[in-house]
């Protein structure tokens, strides 16, 4: 009887560490789930936090949303994998306990120091494999911070402005998605070729990445 | 001669299965597969070239680094090496890989060519052999050295550092005609300056006939027994490579030109094709690559400039080439070292970096390439070899002398268990008296070789030197799977150069 009922105590525990008290979606994902974005939204805190040379965070950069659109693209099998990989940030603090009082809480729950201690734990261990884990986690996100226009803008690396000129190839094929007969260019449209001019420092941005006029 | 115009088709234009005939049907778009195909149409043959992904367009890139890399790559860009951990990447666009690579053209070196025909029982394979066919490829593509109005700051205190250390240096030769300096070739040619596949070559084989299928995957090369007589596959669509239409393309030969990655995986699904000598998949070989970030006083604007303008070939002889870099800032950044505030103040420092990289040769790591169960994509093993690991540390002290050279304050080397900045050349030098493992370093596998390798004896290679397979007639590989040893520098041109010559032989056996 005993051994049974330290089974169902396990699982109790089990289904409420894993599913219970995260706060609910704000907006419809793709393929995050919202014990994901909690995790996500944690972490990304706890790597790019306010402050610093850089003024946005990681919460400024909405990195789940960022992450879930990238996950769309990702193929089944690398989907998986990332679940696997949040999973793991998120209830590997059972083993790898962050400083602090109620260490081994889920990451999602630490406070925030206690975050930004259990990366560096992952960051600097011993252990090849938990760095390469946390190497990866720390690409996915930085991914998405350098997707974030004010990011790349306040380090002077925003894309710049071109206008594509028309060429025998955009007579051959169209739009992804679009067929053959859609084609809209004729050889009139091509764009006669002219002096390249080099793009310097300074050159106007691309429209996405430019400040926002008021 | 043929006359009549080619027609390239898309996802959207399939709505059936379907089945062709041609002279020859070649397999993949890159490169080496587009050159085939030109050189084929020239000549007056019926040529159909398939390829898996899309034709991308300028409003189809995205500037997003991880973005770009989930549509333009295989496996989303996030394809890894066993044994020892290493992202590498392969294409899947018309184009293939020169879609999103920094158009890098150099010819191997006649000591490696020379290496090759010696070890490997080649006979025609020296420079003076090669060099009509790089002539020919390089006049098309308008290869010329980077000019210096593009080059951009970041490439040119490379140079500075060199000159300073009396280092050999040299402009990058690039498939570019009229670069702006945008930096984009990671994430596709928005200015249209790059001569990738999809812009250049293919255009020129359509025009003389060649018959284009995107967005079709090769899943068999069809054969006799004794002689290859056509591929079959199935059209998928762009991104999600859902499977739809069947098709068959049945042709007098066969060339593949999938990729070193690629190609084992199609013979071994066709029946273990090509493989009495056992050599199909074995072999791989990369060029591994480091890469260190220097902090300069003042601002380098590094988005601006040639991906990759400058290279150095002074330690080509001791394993290693140096190159300056330039990709999306999110790809960049995997290398540095750190989290939370550090490591965000670290990137805050990208505007006063400069990145550089060596390529190694690494002819001691060696890998396979094997199948995976219901899928195309391969499972690669591969093993960096400790004394290749001497290599690319020795690579990246030299790195660290020429970013001190020209004046960086500080490099940042990204190498577990080392300082995370090294203020000096001295405290650099620790990176030399250190024993580091392969997991110490992060490394990237560029470019792939060799599972297909060429070879005079048909019991020790796949192909000949003009890659026709010794088992079966008619069926060729032009990829970079036949190199028999890595190049020591950047394989395009060769494999182009290669491409050219078994595109004459085989016009000639046809």
């Amino acid at each position: 009887m005993l051994p049974w009922l330290i089974v169902l105590a396990l699982a109790v525990w089990l289904a409420i560490r894993i599913g219970v008290g995260y706060p609910p979606l704000t907006h419809g994902y793709r393929v995050l789930r919202r014990n994901e974005v909690a995790l996500l939204a944690s972490v990304s805190e706890a790597m790019f936090p306010p402050g610093g040379h850089i003024p946005s965070s990681g919460l400024d950069a909405k990195l789940p949303d960022y992450i879930d659109r990238w996950m769309s693209l990702s193929s089944k099998q690398t989907r998986v994998l990332m679940h696997l990989l949040y999973f793991l940030i998120e209830h590997a603090t059972v083993i790898f306990p962050a400083p602090g009082r109620a260490g081994r809480r889920r990451f999602s729950a630490l406070d925030f120091d206690q975050r930004v201690a259990a990366l560096q734990g992952w960051g600097e261990s011993g252990l090849y494999l938990r760095r390469l884990v946390f190497v990866s986690l720390r690409s996915i996100l930085t991914m998405g911070y350098f997707a974030h226009p004010p990011v790349l803008r306040q380090l002077g690396v925003a894309p710049f402005a071109i206008e594509s000129p028309i060429c025998e190839a955009d007579l051959l094929y169209p739009r992804i998605g679009a067929r053959s007969a859609d084609i809209a260019y004729t050889t009139d449209d091509l764009t006669t070729a002219r002096e390249a001019s080099p793009l310097l420092p300074g050159s106007p941005l691309h429209p996405d990445f430019a400040e926002e006029q008021s | 001669m043929s006359s009549n115009s080619g027609c390239v088709r898309v996802y959207a234009d399939y709505d059936r299965d379907f089945s062709e005939d041609v002279d020859v049907v070649v397999v993949g778009s890159g490169p080496a597969g587009a050159v085939t195909a030109k050189e084929l149409t020239d000549a007056g043959l019926r040529v159909a070239l398939i390829e898996e992904g899309p034709p991308f367009t300028p409003p189809d890139f995205e500037i997003d680094g991880a973005i770009s890399m989930a549509r333009t790559m295989r496996e989303g860009g996030l394809r890894m090496t066993r044994g020892t951990v290493m992202p590498t990447m392969q294409g899947i666009a018309l184009g293939g890989g020169s879609l999103v690579n920094s158009a890098i053209c150099n010819k191997a070196p006649d000591f490696v060519l020379d290496d090759w025909c010696a070890k490997f029982g080649l006979e025609h394979t020296t420079l003076a052999d090669l060099d009509p066919h790089y002539d020919a490829v390089g006049e098309f593509l308008g290869i010329a050295p980077t000019p210096e109005s593009v080059q951009g700051r970041r490439n040119l205190l490379f140079k500075q550092g060199c000159d300073a250390l009396g280092f050999s240096s040299e402009p990058v030769s690039r498939n570019v005609k009229g670069c702006r300096g945008s930096g984009e070739c990671f994430t596709g040619c928005r200015t249209r300056a790059k001569q990738s596949m999809d812009v250049s070559y293919v255009p020129a084989a359509i025009r003389r006939g060649a018959l284009v299928l995107t967005s079709a995957r090769v899943e068999s090369v069809l054969n006799d027994g004794s002689k290859a007589t056509g591929v079959a596959g199935r059209v998928v669509a762009p991104f999600t490579g859902k499977a739809s239409h069947s098709f068959r393309v049945n042709a007098r030969a066969v060339v593949l030109a999938a990729g070193c990655m690629a190609t084992p995986v199609l013979l071994e699904k066709s029946g273990k094709l090509a493989n009495r000598s056992a050599q199909v998949g074995e072999n791989l070989q990369f060029h591994p690559g480091v890469a260190i970030m220097g902090v300069f006083p003042e601002d380098v604007h590094p988005a601006f400039g040639a991906t990759q303008g400058y290279q150095s070939k002074q330690f080509l002889r001791d394993g290693y080439k140096l190159e300056t870099l330039w990709a999306p800032p999110s790809v960049l950044a995997v290398r540095l070292p750190g989290s939370g505030m550090a490591f965000k103040n670290r990137l805050a420092d990208f505007a006063r970096s400069a990145i550089w990289d060596a390529i190694a040769t690494c002819n001691r790591s060696l890998g396979r390439v094997r199948t995976r169960s219901g899928s195309m994509n391969p499972s690669l093993l591969w093993r960096l070899h400790p004394e290749d690991v001497g290599i690319l540390t020795k690579a990246l002290w030299t790195l660290s002398e020429i970013f001190f050279a020209a004046g960086a304050k500080s490099v940042v080397s990204g190498v577990n268990g080392m300082p995370d900045e090294f203020f000096s050349l001295d405290e650099a030098r620790m990176l030399t008296e250190r024993p580091l493992r392969d997991r110490d370093l992060v490394i990237g596998g560029n470019h792939a070789f060799c599972t297909t390798r060429m070879h005079g004896d048909p019991a020790r290679g796949v192909v000949d030197e003009y890659g026709r397979c010794h088992d079966i007639r008619n069926l060729y590989i032009v990829d970079t799977g036949i190199f028999p040893q890595c190049p020591s520098v950047n394989p395009m041109w060769t494999a182009m150069a290669l491409a050219h010559r078994s595109a004459e032989h085989l016009c000639a056996e046809l």
